[in-house]
């Protein structure tokens, strides 16, 4: 693993490599920004790695974005340093000198194939991240690690002789020392996670002394393909299958005990509720699954169909209740609980065969130590100190800070400040102006080998003993060379090593041959490399195949030499077959526009505008009402007590006198053509709607969302009852009359978490408080009753819930069939509500009724923009991101991103860190002074076409449409090269470049035609 | 008489089975030598001929391998590859072949363990049926031919 930075500019530090810093360096390198990430582990990864699979989608998107971080597909700009702290910190922004510490690895990174002889024959050597225990499967920290290479515990070891020569690849250094560095670095993006609470320091829950009490990390450790159990799901005391698993929520969160914090970590409702479906998937009636809980915090963009899916579908059980212990049954690994419930008198018992503690986020003591080397303030929970309109800066200048070190979220939100992290720190790099080494700098020129027969060169790999120690490589190679147009076969050795590497490249160019077979390990992780090899030898990067003869046959027939040997030759020869019917394949490209257009003038608009054009690129910002502002522009204070009013006079102001933004107002968007790097857009302009395109690259959506007013509880009836936001207004602007209230009611989830509006808008729960306090802070006599399903004060504004029910605001909850009934009196309103720990009706008359209302998505201008730029909704009409947590505000049409409550309802720090990030996405874009669509793209023969619309039919993403000369035409830049057009095309007029059937069929020949 | 060995071709899509043979192989998994995997970018691209000619070739088994149901790189390759599967099936029965040698599986790109079950469980069951008929009638011809 080289380090490629240190030759270019003071690059920016990442100190954490979770999925939050992955997702930083990922974004600057797009960029073309030198990132250089540190991680603490030996791989990185994080806190993801060790899950079985994430919410909401419930799959392993490890799988997904762990190739992209293999050493062979990582850019030019990440300089990965694994085992490695920061110890000082001195100089400014733009200027920073920081000192790092590597810790020794004794493995040499060059040299280590993660072949596994170390841990096969001195387990206890090898340094693993337990995650439950138990060095098992391959004590790779996933299997995807990276890097992927073993790590060497030296003081575990007892035999050190014995281990160097156990290592077939010579990597082990047993005199490995710390090294310490010191680093030029422009700025730092701290993605330093937190630890998870160990429920083992609360007695009453017996994690530690009773084995089936476990954390709802170790319950995803057992139920992973890659843990202790593989995948197996069993208890820990005597290895069966559990019938009744318990969760209970908030094990240390939300509580005033020895132990607990008050805070809450916001993702355990999400991932008890997953590990409860995921289980019910499994063995659906063969285990019964309860969940204990709280409040149920699911507010995330469509997190409460999960939660209403979860119920209704899964049948799974929820009890509101804090069960107080778990006592173990005696004679037996069994568990039981007591607790109470509202509606039942007594305490009812129940036995579970297992029971995982919903544990959240603790700040680690490391990351505090980080906080002070560095000079960054912290909040009082320890976790990092940022401003309600600075979401991702710290308090020093060039320090940023992002994912759960900020606040516990989960990975979306992780996600977006990462990339929101990503564009703040870029700011501290000097603009870049073309310095981009052209193509033909990098590579020679390419041989053109079209109406040459195929001369093919075959390399085998023997990868130490990885697969020479299954199969005899020699034989291979010489029946390679009787193969139809091979005209050379060698053994390669390493054949991924640079030396390897470097004499392929000789022989391509001393035997003129002009495609490649391969035999190695997998494409999925070497085939970029080999491509860059042979281009750099002149040849086309297509012209390479390679056959994976270690993960898929070296390695799963090490008991069979013999026939993995055949099998081996069979798949050479499938390869050498192939690749003679490949030709030299273009990657697409077009020059890109690197203007970008903002559609929606408010916060998020006008941040993403801000932050790129203080980059150097041109924007146009357009709103569709008079002027800039949107739905902030009627907000007055922040849950913080900030004021909301004064940041956006302040913001619109910087916007309208910006050299690099022009803002065009009452602009309706009426038409739009092109591709990404290279749109059109057309708009209706002014009340003479006069016509004007605009060209850009790239485009962010942020449009907003609407206050809701619905016509319930006699609101815009009755003087008396208002929304929050009113109230908002109210308490600001005419404060006078407050003093004299005796009681406010305050109704939440009114048209929110219904059939008609399933969602929750994530943000009226802290409103509801953050007015409640405020009308205290008028008038501490005041009663105030908020009448709630449940309440969502996740994160750090559990503080305030706590704060009111402290001041003596009475919190009443109510069952969503049984809402409040409210009744005009006089200049006052009666609300009658059922108390339900009374269980009876309580009336309340008051001053004021105030509703939360919260947001819906503005539907008719969703629709119509989503009909002209071919966007996707969710069904209650707000955008749909590509990818909920790999891409969370990019679309998934390319060159589209999004940001604000366009995306989903929510608060104005969340939509700025949106905002910020979508000009991260932007600026990633549109580093690339061209467009590369790629090669694997379909293109339809025309004069096959017979125009019969099954390719159009059959396209996931609608892109095969009929053209004027009537036949079917595919754009390459809308085509994501899933072939399926090309297996249900007729006429078999379309291909699919790279998989095209003629090397498809060569291969079936290659495996079955008999040698005569 | 030796046992027969069927030969077996898997079209295996890149995001999800694929891995999880890499997979398989990572954990060190055993499965048969029998099975080939050929790569494709998604199983929805597995053609209906590319199943026929396999077999029409002599491949005694074919198994086209996805994602698991709903989690398709591409929205739904998986499901369309599925009905083609089972068309092409029809199509084995009504010429004589049996349609156990064709089968759709799906997986997960983390399970390495499924795909080495699959791979062990389908040769064993391509092993009973016998060779290929059609790769037996060519050999026979072949036979025919030279004798001629």
């Amino acid at each position: 693993m080289t380090d490629h930075t240190a030759e270019h500019n003071k690059p920016i530090l990442v100190i954490g490599g979770g999925v939050g810093g992955i997702k930083v360096a990922m974004d600057l390198s797009e960029a073309q920004k030198d990132v250089l990430l540190i991680d603490k582990a030996p791989a990185i990864g994080g806190l993801m790695t060790q899950l079985d699979r994430t919410f909401p989608t419930n799959n392993c998107d490890l799988c997904t974005i762990s190739p992209r971080l293999s050493s062979g597909a990582r850019e030019k700009h990440i300089g990965l340093m694994p085992l490695t702290q920061v110890t000082s910190l001195e100089g400014e922004a733009g200027d920073f000198t920081v000192k790092l510490v590597s810790a020794p690895r004794y493995i040499d990174l060059e040299k280590c194939t993660a072949c596994g002889e170390c841990h096969k024959k001195y387990p206890e050597c090898v340094r693993f991240v337990p995650g439950l225990d138990h060095r098992a499967p391959t004590c790779m920290r996933y299997p995807q690690a990276t890097p992927q290479a073993f790590s060497i515990d030296m003081a575990a070891c007892l035999d050190v002789d014995g281990l160097i020569k156990c290592c077939p690849a010579n990597a082990i250094i047993p005199d490995d020392k710390e090294k310490t560095e010191t680093r030029k670095v422009s700025a730092i993006v701290l993605a330093t996670g937190a630890d998870l609470f160990d429920p083992g320091k609360l007695d009453h829950f017996g994690h530690g002394r009773y084995p089936n009490v476990v954390t709802g990390l170790e319950y995803e450790r057992i139920m992973s393909a890659s843990g202790p159990t593989l995948g197996e799901l069993v208890r820990p005391s005597d290895r069966q299958q559990p019938k009744r698993v318990a969760w209970i929520q908030c094990a240390g969160s939300r509580g005033i005990n020895r132990e607990d914090v008050s805070y809450c970590s916001s993702v355990c409702c999400m991932y008890a509720l997953k590990e409860a479906i995921v289980t019910k998937e499994r063995f659906q009636n063969d285990i019964e699954t309860t969940i204990f809980y709280m409040d149920m915090r699911t507010f995330g963009k469509d997190y409460e169909g999960y939660y209403e899916r979860a119920k209704d579908q899964y049948g799974i059980r929820l009890v509101r209740c804090r069960p107080h212990s778990i006592i173990p049954e005696k004679d037996s690994d069994d568990l039981r609980i007591s607790y109470a419930t509202d509606h039942e008198s007594g305490m009812i018992t129940e036995n579970f065969d297992m029971v995982v503690l919903s544990t959240g986020f603790r700040p680690s003591a490391q990351t505090t130590q980080l906080a002070e080397t560095l000079g960054i303030e912290l909040n009082p929970h320890r976790f990092a100190k940022t401003g309600s309109f600075q979401p991702v800066s710290t308090n020093r200048p060039g320090v940023y800070v992002c994912g759960v070190f900020e606040s516990p979220k989960d990975i979306p939100e992780t996600m977006v400040q990462a990339s929101a992290a990503a564009c703040m720190a870029a700011k501290h790099l000097p603009i870049k102006t073309n310095e981009m080494p052209a193509a033909e700098d990098i590579y020679p020129p390419e041989r053109d080998v079209t109406g040459e027969a195929p001369r093919i060169g075959v390399f085998v790999c023997d990868c130490g003993e990885n697969i020479g120690g299954a199969i005899d490589v020699a034989s291979v190679v010489e029946e390679a060379g009787k193969y139809p147009h091979v005209v050379y076969a060698e053994m390669a050795g390493h054949g991924c090593g640079s030396e390897a590497l470097a004499r392929m490249q000789s022989v391509i160019k001393e035997k003129g041959l002009n495609r490649v077979v391969v035999g190695a390990c997998s494409p999925r992780t070497h085939e970029a490399l080999f491509q860059e090899t042979i281009r750099k030898a002149g040849l086309n990067r297509y012209l390479v195949e390679i056959a994976n003869i270690r993960d898929q046959n070296a390695w799963v027939h090490s008991n069979a030499r013999e026939l993995a040997t055949a099998k081996a030759k069979q798949l050479i020869r499938m390869a050498a077959f192939s690749v003679a019917k490949s030709g030299p394949l273009r990657d697409h490209q077009l020059p890109m526009n690197k203007n970008v257009l903002v559609v929606g003038g408010g916060v998020a608009g006008m941040n993403a505008a801000l932050e790129l054009a203080n980059q150097g690129f041109k924007v146009v910002l357009a709103e569709r009402n008079g002027r800039l502002g949107g739905l902030a522009s009627v907000v007055r204070r922040t849950l913080e007590g900030d004021d909301v009013r004064a940041y956006l006079n302040q913001l619109v102001d910087q916007v309208n006198h910006h050299e690099g933004i022009e803002v065009i107002t009452n602009a309706i968007v009426v038409d739009h053509a092109g591709m990404p790097g290279k749109f059109t857009t057309g708009f209706q302009i002014g009340p003479r709607m006069y016509y004007r395109q605009i060209e850009h690259g790239a485009t962010i959506m942020a449009t907003g969302a609407m206050a809701n007013r619905p016509g319930q509880y006699l609101l815009d009836q009755h003087k008396a009852v208002m929304t929050q936001l009113d109230l908002d207004d109210f308490i600001e602007e005419t404060p006078a009359p407050i003093a004299d209230w005796e009681s406010v009611v305050m109704i939440q989830c009114v048209g929110s978490r219904t059939p008609e509006n399933p969602n929750c808008s994530r943000i009226c729960c802290q409103t509801a408080i953050k007015n409640a306090l405020r009308l205290l802070d008028l008038n501490p006599q005041l009663q105030i009753f908020v009448l709630y399903r449940d309440m969502r004060t996740y994160g750090f504004s559990e503080d305030a819930y706590i704060e009111a029910r402290r001041r003596g605001v009475i919190f009443v909850r109510y069952q969503h069939d049984a809402p409040p009934e409210v009744e005009a009196a006089g200049d006052k309103v009666a609300v009658r509500f059922i108390d339900s720990v009374l269980q009876r009706p309580v009336e309340v008359t008051c001053n004021r009724l105030v509703l939360s209302t919260g947001l819906v998505a503005d539907e008719e201008s969703t629709e119509d923009l989503a009909a002209i730029f071919h966007l996707n909704r969710t069904e209650d009409g707000y955008f749909l991101e590509d990818h909920v947590k790999l891409k969370p505000v990019d679309m998934s049409v390319p060159g589209f991103f999004v940001a604000g409550c366009a995306h989903s309802p929510r608060s104005i720090r969340e939509s700025i860190a949106q905002a910020q990030a979508t000009a991260a996405r932007v600026q990633a874009m549109l580093a690339q002074d061209t467009i590369n669509l790629g090669a694997v793209v379909a293109r339809v023969d025309p004069e096959k076409c017979a125009t019969c619309l099954a390719c159009v039919r059959a396209c996931p993403y609608h892109v095969p449409f009929i053209n004027e000369d009537r036949y079917s035409e595919i754009d390459p830049a809308k085509c994501h090269g899933c072939g399926i057009c090309a297996a249900e095309c007729p006429a078999k007029a379309i291909q699919l470049a790279c998989f095209e059937d003629e090397p498809i069929m060569a291969k079936l020949e290659g495996l079955l035609e008999r040698i005569a | 008489m030796e046992t027969f060995e069927p030969v077996i071709v898997a079209f295996c899509c890149h995001y999800c089975a694929y891995t999880a043979a890499d997979m398989a192989g990572t954990m060190r998994l055993n499965y048969p030598t029998n099975v080939k995997i050929v790569r494709v970018p998604c199983s929805g691209k597995v053609d209906t001929i590319h199943m026929m000619k396999a077999l029409e070739k002599g491949a005694d088994g074919v198994l086209v391998a996805g994602c698991l149901d709903g989690d398709c790189h591409f929205k739904n390759g998986n499901t369309k590859a599925t009905k083609r599967v089972a068309f092409v099936q029809k199509l084995l029965e009504e010429i004589g072949i049996e349609p156990q040698r064709l089968a759709m599986v799906t997986m997960s790109a983390g399970m390495g363990p499924r795909f080495a079950k699959i791979a062990t469980e389908f040769t064993e069951e391509i092993r009973k049926l016998g060779p290929n008929p059609v790769g037996a009638a060519k050999q026979a011809q072949a036979a025919a031919d030279k004798v001629a």
